[in-house]
């Protein structure tokens, strides 16, 4: 296993110690409530005064009890919530312990998904499994259309930021969606669907690219009042607008601002690009599968 | 200069010198901290290392402290003081210095309540 691949394995495989944690503690509804988990392990958990920034999170041990501070300087429940859940991530991931105990160099808590370091990657991705677990995740998402309205539907459901839900969206969903976070002219993050990258020769977002002009998501940029407004807007466009690649598809863009974080989130929905692995089945005809299906006998 | 061993190293030498004290099986061990006894031979072994959520049930179950299997404290029974869990406190902010060492206290007071 080359590096890269024992990373990606590690993030995969701490999402997915956060859902066997809450199969084994019998939680099967959402929302999942970080501080009931705690105080199951006797963790106390307080608040950081409102006005104190610096990290978004600590946990912090007296002997053989452990404590977790969170920061508040952010009004977002969600954003709360996720920093819990991270530290809970430091917490029950294992072998943290070298990572986090004082003697072999530094740490620090900022969670949701700024920080490149792998162990704190691993306990953003434990607080995404632990706040939005696969299974009850999916069974949402299919009762809705694509697109923000999911994304805000499923932060209410599960209490996470919009953010954290629009990235976990994209992960989880079989419609082909891009999510992009982006402040003023700058891109920050893109994330895309399964489904989606199928599109041919796509142009991969990368951070520090600059958002196509003269798209919803450019204009609202340019107005910090409104970003910080949470206005939103939305467009029909090509998708090749935005992702480049070689095939023309209609597609449908939204965004909206984040508040005081001066960015916004934008969802890209592209409903004519479907799952190809499970289309062939379904174009399967029904004679041609009787066929396959039928028993034969020798005479 | 020898490195000093990192927190998982000194765990598997302690957990094995904590489980001989009380002159337990691997099987014992793993029946009172609700774990499979594959578990304790994996952290014995070093090919598996502990979270702080099972460093607290093996030590409750063997009646340490955390700080004796971390190798911080050479006697079972002693617990160090308290510690944020930052490699390097320096790097905090003052603020966040400041309400760290505030919230260290109250653990430390919850601590010697339980102890009463």
């Amino acid at each position: 296993m080359t590096k890269s691949q024992n990373h990606a394995y590690r993030l995969k495989m701490a999402k997915q110690n956060a859902e066997a944690f809450l199969r084994d503690e019998g939680i099967t509804t959402l929302p999942v409530d970080p501080f009931a988990i705690a105080a199951s392990r006797g963790i106390e958990v307080k608040a950081k005064p409102g006005t104190a920034e610096g990290v978004s999170g600590m946990l912090l041990r007296h002997g053989d009890l452990f404590g977790i501070l969170y920061a508040t300087y952010i009004p977002s429940e969600g954003f709360q919530r996720f920093s819990i859940g991270h530290e809970l991530g430091h917490y029950f991931l294992e072998g943290h312990i070298d990572h986090i105990l004082p003697e072999d160099g530094a740490h620090e808590s900022h969670a949701g998904f700024v920080s490149a370091d792998p162990y704190e990657l691993e306990a953003d991705q434990f607080a995404a499994g632990l706040l939005m677990p696969s299974i009850p995740f999916k069974r949402a998402l299919a009762r809705q259309n694509p697109g923000l309205e999911i994304v805000e539907s499923l932060a209410n459901l599960c209490r996470t930021s919009l953010t954290a839900t629009a990235i976990r969206y994209a992960e989880l969903t079989d419609d082909a969606v891009a999510i992009i976070i982006s402040t003023g002219p700058v891109i920050d993050f893109c994330f895309l669907s399964e489904t989606i990258k199928s599109l041919p020769q796509l142009t991969w977002l990368r951070k520090g690219s600059p958002v196509p002009r003269d798209t919803a998501t450019a204009q609202l940029n340019a107005n910090p009042a409104r970003v910080a407004n949470s206005d939103r807007a939305d467009a029909d466009i090509d998708i090749m607008d935005w992702l480049g690649g070689t095939r023309s598809a209609r597609a449908t863009e939204e965004v909206i601002g984040l508040g005081r974080y001066g960015k916004t989130l934008t969802v890209l929905t592209c409903p004519s690009v479907q799952d190809e692995t499970y289309q062939e089945e379904d174009g399967e005809d029904e004679e041609g599968l009787a066929e396959r299906w039928t028993p034969r006998f020798r005479r | 200069m020898t490195k000093k061993p990192n927190p998982s190293e000194m765990f598997k030498e302690r957990l094995k010198a904590a489980r001989d004290l009380r002159k337990w099986s691997q099987s014992d061990l793993a029946g009172r901290a609700e774990m499979p006894p594959s578990s304790i031979a994996h952290f014995e072994a070093g090919s598996r290392k502990p979270s702080f959520d099972t460093l607290r049930r093996l030590a409750n179950a063997l009646e340490v402290t955390t700080d004796y299997l971390l190798g911080r404290v050479d006697d079972p029974g002693l617990a160090e003081a308290g510690d944020p869990l930052y490699r390097d406190v320096g790097k905090l902010t003052g603020r966040d210095r400041e309400i760290a060492k505030d919230f260290l206290e109250m653990l430390a007071k919850k601590a010697e309540t339980k102890r009463k």
